[in-house]
């Protein structure tokens, strides 16, 4: 909403208060203002003038040399590019010395070497407006000489508002006014609309029959006759132009003026144009079509309400009008609209239709069903003025169901503690009084104000308390230092667990990023070409690589490393927290928690170690230590065999369809499944160039974050020294380090506390397809020192299990 | 001897001692002063024959040439050790580059909410969560959204079914929590939320949210001013300022939308607040009665705060981020910059 401060004024006066100040007024009461233009400017060295005399520019196609009369003064010969300057024409221009809109400074000037005394100026120039298609034409009854302040007026200050959606009385200046007036304490003038109604009753001629009184609670008609279209005057041409409209003629913009100024959408009909010259609400036929004023026909449907004469629509009720029924330059009698429509029912119309009007806008808004009458009455006292009409007496008058005004009590109490403030009764009551709110009953709890028909927003308690705030000034409510209050009963260990599980892999060297949730087929099938029927399609994607709900964070995460690749980063560890969308076999949707990491290149490595590039066991045994610092550290319990402690998670060999064969694993906690992990295949990692081996791992963060909360329990250290023993045997290359483990727990002493591989060697001295394997078992008791005798005797009987089980050869 | 001769001899041992240049040269410097026939034994000796008067004091300055001797042989002797083993080997480096693994880094997004979550901890508030997946009566029916609000439209909501949306705000969880318990509630839910925008600098179709719920007998709007205020000194800095505007919300009444003055220019204006001194952060307002009734709260017994912020927007202005797509991008070498 556009809200000239000349015209406003018109209303309240402004005196003293300046557009800045004003703007943050209305801002901090609710009505943001998002801007202050100024048009126009004071126009300095600035005068009419007269084009005498055109001739062209010797060394150039466009410009051409004018010469102006500027009454007293020596005509002046300017260069000139303006494509409509033609003789006769009153112009605006700028001298030497003057200052334009923009800051330009007119100076003596050299053209394509011809000399320049002044600018003929276009709109833009003087700040009027962007437009720059051509010179500004003055009226033809400018005298040249004459300052163009005195011709354009002073410069004129236009504040922009956006209106929230449930104050419709404040797309008008007479509503804005109204805020004004209670924010500064000033009276609120109407403009008079009393205008002699000469003609004959307008009952006599024109007729109304509203068949849809829900769609259309009320339509008043008036009749005018006699009238002449033709031009506004100009102060209205003007006043609609800053406003943001265009002028077009003094009967619609009568109609356009009215409505901005009360906010009351009307419509002017030529009467010619009503067949039987009778109006008829009601909604429209299924294949009914109809030509609106912007020339486009309109397929209309059931749910549409139309404004019909005796035999079809002549309008969009609320929206727009038809162009057959429309004012044309021969009008001389109007149908003058002045109605009320459901705000929904437009809202629908509109939207179907793809069709939006500054009618459309207030009405599906709710426009004010009692102020129709004298929207109507205003309307034709302007154009009695202005376009000679003459007004038939009284109206027609289709209102079914006149509402019943709303009620709506406040209690002080109430108000004072939902703020938080103290509040004089009086204080309130005086708020209320200035926004026009009636006030029926007052006592010294409460007072009950009567809700006008034009503010559709109040209809609660808590309405009032908020007209309150906002007139009275949220700054003026204090802001405490906060008060710490717990809700013992209430627990979020569940989230916290989630965000612990980030910091901790934060902590450990990773990197967080964020993926959309949106992705698309074509990514997801690289992955897991069968996983199609299980996914969580948009209907309405916003595009074609935004279709569905992702099903698994790996698929970004690893398009996240080769992006990251192609911008020279061979190496990197990622994870990202975030929730995948399952579509289950009943219809029904899934979603869950899931946390994903990635290693890329030598990401497991020190910064000083540049050796050549990691194999694919190593970077998946840097993912699973990864994985098993990260259990530990979120509390997960280690299992324990015998006397030893065994790490926790536990991966179990499973073919994954996005990892290399055979390195792929499902990751179990506890003994249960609880995600995968394994290495990239490489005709995926090839898809983004990456070369290096990438190991990556999915896991549910419930179930990972399940025992952040855990208490650890303190156990005794053992008060014996351990005895440490080497094992190192020559297996078959099948032989994996699982089994090995699996074969000493076998024969292990509960005095066993730990097997740690420190080699895996192959080569010559082992002979192909095999692989020799070093471990230290280290052996405690909890009872005593154990003798070198007692600690020979475990590991010799462990070495021959082995031997036996696994076909080992001992190495001794 | 005198007590003093005893001190005189002191000093020179000491001085002996700091300047021996070799392990042999302090070896004879310990002999001749505390070996077995050096001058302490002597001294000691002598003790007895010495004026009564004067002999505590001389023992007590005996035995401080002892101690301060044997202290200062030792200093040097580790001294003149390390500079041997120093001759042996390669010189050291010491400005080598580190050699660790490299650090990790928090996405800025989760940072301002860890950071959100941190500071709502402390006033008592834990944290409540919801599906992204919901419900229309939770993302807008509860919420006193008007049945034909353009936010529920298929241009603007991701729709998957006639029943089920991807929450267009965190606000649905406000009425699961309330529909799952009796008041006090004091929650605030962080989390994704889903809106048909074209994505540009600043808009993303996905983007996260931070809501925040206070019900209790007695919330009022000075409580919601003071704690946003905390807030904002608590996330931007402790000489920001808030101020409120009255706004328009469907569930909360009176609404508000509050502005955090400029971190980065403290309100001289800058490339961050678009010159005005000023940051538009998001809407707040205490819960309309309405959305009460609808989760079975008795709107006279109880009043509540409600407020609503977007991490993205938050996360850009705290950092100085200038595109949002940035934050979606993931390219390391922007996420390292918050490690």
């Amino acid at each position: 909403m556009r809200i000239p401060l000349s015209w406003l004024n018109d209303y309240v006066s402004l005196e003293g208060v300046s557009p800045r100040e004003l703007a943050d007024r209305l801002t901090f009461s609710g009505l943001e203002i998002e801007g202050i233009e100024t048009i126009g400017s004071d126009y300095k060295g600035c005068v009419a003038a007269e084009v005498t005399a055109i001739r062209p520019h010797p060394n150039a196609d466009k410009l051409r040399l004018v010469t102006v009369a500027r009454g007293a003064e020596a005509p002046l010969e300017v260069v000139c590019g303006a494509p409509n300057v033609e003789l006769g024409m009153k112009v605006a221009l700028a001298t030497i010395g003057a200052v334009l809109a923009n800051g330009l400074v007119i100076k003596p000037a050299k053209i394509r070497g011809v000399p320049s005394s002044g600018m003929l100026c276009a709109e833009d120039e003087l700040g009027l407006s962007a437009d720059h298609g051509g010179l500004l034409r003055l009226p033809a009854e400018a005298v040249p000489g004459t300052p163009l302040s005195k011709i354009l007026g002073p410069p004129e200050a236009v504040l922009v508002a956006e209106v929230t959606p449930n104050r419709p009385d404040c797309l008008s200046l007479i509503g804005i006014a109204r805020e004004v007036g209670a924010l500064l304490g000033r009276p609120v003038k109407r403009p008079s609309v009393e205008a002699p109604e000469t003609g004959a009753p307008a009952a006599a001629r024109i007729a109304v029959a509203i068949e849809d009184p829900e769609l259309c609670p009320r339509y008043t008609a008036r009749l005018l006759t006699g009238l002449a279209v033709g031009p506004s005057p100009e102060w209205m041409k003007k006043r609609l132009q800053l406003a943001g409209l265009r002028a077009i003629s003094n009967v619609v913009d009568i109609t356009n003026y009215v409505m901005l100024e009360c906010g009351h959408p009307l419509h002017a009909f030529d009467l010619r144009r009503v067949r039987g010259e009778r109006i008829v609400v009601r909604r429209a036929r299924d294949g009914e079509v109809m030509k609106t004023l912007d020339g486009v026909e309109r397929k209309l449907g059931a749910r549409m309400l139309m404004i019909c004469d005796a035999e079809r629509p002549v309008a969009l009720a609320g929206i727009m009008g038809g162009e057959e029924s429309g004012i044309a330059d021969d009008t001389a009698e109007v149908l003058l609209e002045s109605a009320c429509f459901q705000p929904a029912g437009i809202r629908w119309t509109s939207k179907a239709l793809g069709l939006t009007s500054e009618s459309a806008y207030r009405f599906e808004r709710g426009a004010d069903v009692l102020g129709a009458d004298w929207a109507g009455r205003r309307a034709a006292a302007l154009m009695a003025a202005h376009a000679g009409a003459t007004i038939a007496r009284g109206s027609v008058d289709a209102f079914p169901t006149p509402p019943r005004k709303k009620r709506v009590t406040l209690r002080f109490s109430r108000a004072r503690d939902l703020l938080g403030m103290p509040l004089e009764p009086a204080v309130m009551t005086a708020i209320f009084r200035s926004l026009e709110l009636g006030l029926a009953a007052a006592d010294a709890e409460s007072v009950t104000v009567e809700v006008p028909t034009f503010r559709v927003d109040l209809a609660q308690e808590v309405d009032l308390i908020e007209e309150v705030a906002r007139i009275h000034g949220l700054d003026r409510i204090p802001a405490p230092a906060p008060t710490a209050r717990l809700v013992p009963d209430a627990t979020d260990r569940p989230v916290r667990a989630r965000l612990e599980i980030s910091r901790q892999l934060a902590g450990l060297g990773l990197c967080e990023i964020m993926n959309y949730t949106f992705t698309s087929d074509k990514l997801l099938n690289l992955f897991d070409p069968g996983g199609a029927a299980g996914r969580v399609k948009l209907p309405n994607p916003i595009s074609a690589d935004q279709t569905i709900l992702r099903p698994s964070l790996i698929p970004q995460l690893v398009e996240t490393l080769g992006r990251n690749r192609s911008r020279q980063r061979a190496e990197a560890a990622l994870f990202e927290a975030g929730r995948v969308f399952t579509l289950k076999a009943d219809g029904s949707f899934a979603e869950t928690d899931m946390v994903a990491l990635g290693l890329m290149g030598k990401a497991g490595r020190g910064v000083m170690d540049r050796g050549q590039a990691p194999g694919e066991e190593e970077s998946f045994a840097w993912l699973k230590g990864l994985l098993e610092s990260v259990c530990a550290t979120l509390r997960v319990p280690v299992r324990r065999a015998g006397g030893m402690r065994l790490a926790n998670p536990v991966f179990e060999s499973a073919e994954l369809p996005w990892a290399e064969p055979g390195m792929g694993a499902r990751v179990l906690l506890n003994g249960t499944v609880c995600g995968v992990a394994g290495v990239l295949r490489s005709s995926i990692a090839r898809e983004w160039r990456i070369t290096e081996p990438v190991a990556v791992a999915e896991l549910d963060a419930a179930m990972l974050g399940g025992h952040v909360f855990d208490v650890p329990a303190s156990r005794p250290i053992p008060a014996y020294p351990s005895v440490e023993r080497d094992v190192a045997l020559i297996v078959a290359e099948s032989v994996r380090y699982e089994d090995i483990l699996q074969a000493i727990l076998k024969q292990a002493p509960g005095e066993l506390r730990q097997v740690r591989l420190f080699d895996v060697y192959r080569g010559e001295h082992v002979g192909p397809g095999r692989k020799s394997m070093a471990c230290t078992l280290t052996y405690q008791s909890h009872e005593k020192t154990l003798t070198d005798e007692e600690a020979n005797g475990y590991h010799n009987s462990i070495k021959a299990g082995i031997a036996s089980d696994l076909q080992a050869e001992i190495r001794e | 001897m005198k007590a003093n001769d005893i001190q005189e001899l002191k000093r020179q041992a000491l001085d002996e001692a700091a300047a021996a240049p070799t392990a042999d040269a302090l070896e004879a410097v310990r002999v001749k002063y505390l070996g077995r026939k050096g001058l302490l034994p002597d001294i000691m000796t002598g003790l007895k024959d010495m004026d009564p008067a004067e002999r505590p004091l001389a023992g007590r300055y005996a035995n401080e040439l002892k101690q301060e001797l044997g202290d200062t042989l030792a200093v040097r002797r580790e001294a003149i050790e390390a500079a041997g083993r120093a001759a042996h080997r390669a010189p050291f480096d010491g400005t080598l580059p580190g050699n660790w693994r490299a650090c990790g880094s928090r996405h800025p997004v989760s940072q301002v909410i860890e950071e959100a979550v941190r500071i709502f901890h402390g006033l008592g508030f834990t944290v409540a969560d919801g599906p992204d997946l919901e419900t229309e009566w939770h993302n807008f029916d509860a919420l006193n959204t008007p049945a034909d609000h353009p936010s529920r439209d298929v241009q603007d909501t991701f729709w998957l079914n006639d029943k089920t949306l991807l929450r267009t705000q965190t606000s649905p969880v406000q009425i699961r929590v309330m529909e799952g318990r009796r008041p006090p509630v004091r929650i605030i839910a962080p989390g994704r939320c889903y809106r048909r925008d074209t994505t540009d600098a600043t808009h993303s179709a996905n983007f996260h949210q931070i809501e925040g719920l206070y019900v209790d007998r007695q919330v009022s709007m000075a409580d919601l001013k003071g704690d946003i205020t905390h807030f904002a000194r608590e996330m931007m800095g402790a000489d920001v300022k808030v101020r409120f505007r009255p706004h328009f919300f469907p569930f909360t009444e009176p609404s508000v939308e509050y502005d955090f003055s400029c971190h980065m220019c403290k309100g001289a204006g800058c490339r961050v607040c678009k010159q005005s001194g000023w940051i538009e952060i998001s809407g707040a307002g205490m819960v309309n009665p309405r959305v009460f009734a609808n989760v079975g709260y008795e709107p006279e017994a109880f009043t509540g705060y409600a407020f609503g912020m977007g991490v993205e927007r938050i996360a850009m202005i705290k950092f100085g981020i200038e595109d949002i797509r940035l934050l979606y991008e993931n390219d390391v070498r922007f996420l390292e910059q918050f490690s």
